[in-house]
């Protein structure tokens, strides 16, 4: 069947109203907003209400995340998310260990782009320590968060199609091959850094490891190989009558609720508010590069792939134009620092910011002073994720259960960052 | 200026310094006190364009006297940005001792809910007003704020279950 996909512009020209969908379970709730603080004794003693666990072990939480749905029917009332489980106090380590024995825990925060958390932290270091970074250094960086942006939304896309149900993109198939796409990225990084996933390739005052001989050829061929089968994965999902179905006006974040709760990033631009970090609050060498920011105005679950897709075509535009002319120079503005920052003082507070996949990945350093050593006082991060699922108890009122689990896979929520 | 890479703009320090006579501070943002906090936060939304909600952040400062009544001080940072190009944030802190509680913006900003239950958890700064102040993370029954400086990082801890 023929329907027409909105352009990534977002201007979202809709054969049928939403509220009109033939399919659709709750034609006039849709666009609601859910009250998180319902009183549910008061809600309707009359109704039967169902209180239903999800999680904290689905396989569509992405993670362990458990939402406490309170159910009339099929219909959600109130729902209550409890996260926490993968809380690791990652901020009271960051008090014991040493500034350069961070950045390797860093990684583990957001499991799927580890990049930028160590991107993140390392410009807090060094804008609280007042350490420079050389150009070189800073291309590399930019070209690594955008190899890595392209590896997240790969991966989220793939389980994207998988939790809108199995049948979409043939089973697992499509999740499958994005993994297999995600990795010719991480074969990338594992050449440049010796590890697939938990790179330690960031140090404070530049990056550790050069580039090898002949790896931008690599990086070519990998985007080049990845540019020309999305195209094919996208014409899986975004024709698909069913998949329109089950995203198409559901799960709607409009501007001012993701603005008021500090969601940034994809949901953000899905909803119509071009704000963007890479080009509005220029780090790394992004004010030498122009970065196209794409938004959307409906604010549903299909405005988000849109965007998520739109940023995966606009990240191997960016990695193409830096490939082959990173500049020449030193990579880090010192020999590398293993020990105590004794020469500097780490006094002061710092905050640095970067456009994760998922949003503004900030990190509010407060630093120690002279007389605790070389640990930060207070380590904050401001993680998107943790920003983005706070909409749900918003949002869910008034969707059926299986929309619940198509909008907590569209706010594509990473619990290792969510809970720290 | 003494946060490094968080630069506000001249017309916001203004107001902070001028309407709302917050104090300089060599480290960190401007000190407002808390109860000038909700009509900052109304000013800033409302009339500079600072829209997205940006973080919540306590800091636990125990009290450098040996008097066992003084718990220290606890210290809440709030930061707010501006939307779209050049986007701008403003911070500024609050004091209290520890015991005392803090107004809760969440009436202003829906995202404070889940930021101030966080530092409550981890840090325990009561937030006056707030319509669900439960742990975020950690389990109902837990014991203690962990990211206050007199929680040891090596306390054993039985396994929860």
């Amino acid at each position: 069947m023929e329907v027409e996909v909105a352009s990534s512009a977002g201007s979202a020209s809709r054969e049928i109203p939403a509220n009109q969908h033939p399919l659709s379970n709750c034609p006039t709730a849709k666009t609601r907003r859910g009250d998180p603080y319902l009183d549910i004794a008061a809600y309707d003693p009359e109704a039967d209400l169902m209180v239903l666990n999800l999680g904290p072990q689905h396989p569509s939480t992405h993670g362990v995340f458990r939402l406490k749905l309170y159910l009339d029917g099929e219909m959600i009332v109130k729902a209550v998310p409890f996260c926490g489980y993968l809380h690791r106090g990652v901020e009271k380590l960051c008090e014991k260990l040493t500034y350069v024995q961070l950045v390797p825990i860093f990684d583990k925060n957001d499991y799927v782009s580890p990049m930028m958390n160590e991107q993140s932290l390392v410009m807090a270091f060094e804008s609280l320590l007042g350490v420079e970074v050389p150009r070189r250094a800073r291309y590399l960086r930019t070209l690594l968060a955008e190899l890595q942006r392209i590896a997240s939304h790969l991966l989220w896309f793939g389980a994207f199609a998988m939790d809108l149900g199995g049948a979409l993109g043939g089973g697992s198939t499509l999740f499958m091959y994005c993994f297999r796409e995600r990795e010719l990225i991480l074969d990338v990084f594992e050449e440049l850094t010796g590890c697939r996933f938990h790179y330690n390739t960031h140090m404070i005052g530049g990056n550790r490891h050069d580039i090898p001989t002949g790896w931008a050829a690599k990086v070519h061929s990998a985007i080049d190989i990845i540019e020309r089968r999305l195209i094919e994965y996208e014409s899986y999902l975004t024709t698909n009558r069913i998949y329109l179905d089950r995203t198409r006006g559901v799960g709607v974040v409009d501007a001012d609720l993701a603005m008021e709760l500090g969601i940034t990033g994809p949901i953000l631009r899905a909803a119509g508010i071009d704000h963007d970090l890479r080009r509005d609050a220029p780090y790394h060498a992004y004010d030498e590069l122009e970065v196209r920011v794409t938004t959307a105005t409906a604010g549903d679950c299909e405005a988000r792939t849109q965007i998520r897709l739109a940023e995966i075509r606009e990240s191997i535009r960016l990695v193409r134009l830096m490939i082959d002319g990173i500049p020449e120079g030193p990579l880090g503005s010192r020999k590398p620092i293993k020990s105590n920052l004794a020469e500097k003082s780490d006094r002061g507070q710092a905050y640095a910011a970067v456009e994760s996949p998922r949003g503004e990945l900030g990190i509010y350093v407060m630093g120690g002073g002279a007389n605790r050593g070389a640990s930060p006082y207070r380590l904050k991060i401001r993680s998107p994720s943790l920003h983005a699922l706070s909409c749900l108890p918003y949002v869910l009122p008034g969707h059926v259960v299986s929309d619940a689990v198509a909008i907590l896979g569209s706010v594509d929520p990473i619990m290792g960052e969510v809970d720290r | 200026m003494s946060v490094a890479g968080l630069t506000m703009a001249a017309d916001v320090m203004e107001l902070l310094t001028r309407r709302f006579s917050a104090n300089s501070e060599p480290d960190g943002p401007p000190l407002v006190a808390p109860e000038h906090h909700l009509k900052l936060v109304r000013t800033l939304r409302d009339e500079f364009g600072y829209r997205i909600f940006g973080f919540v952040i306590a800091s636990h400062h125990p009290a450098t006297t040996t008097d066992a009544e003084n718990l220290g001080h606890i210290r809440v940072v709030y930061g707010l940005r501006t939307v779209g190009v050049d986007t701008r944030l403003a911070s500024w802190q609050l004091e209290v001792g520890v015991g005392n509680s803090v107004p809760s913006m969440v009436q202003l900003f829906a995202g404070a809910d889940w930021q101030e239950r966080e530092q409550y958890d981890l840090v325990g700064i009561r937030f006056e007003g707030h319509p669900d102040l439960r742990r975020l993370m950690l389990p109902e029954d837990w014991k203690g704020y962990p990211l206050r400086k007199d929680y040891a990082i090596d306390t054993e801890v039985a396994p929860w279950r």
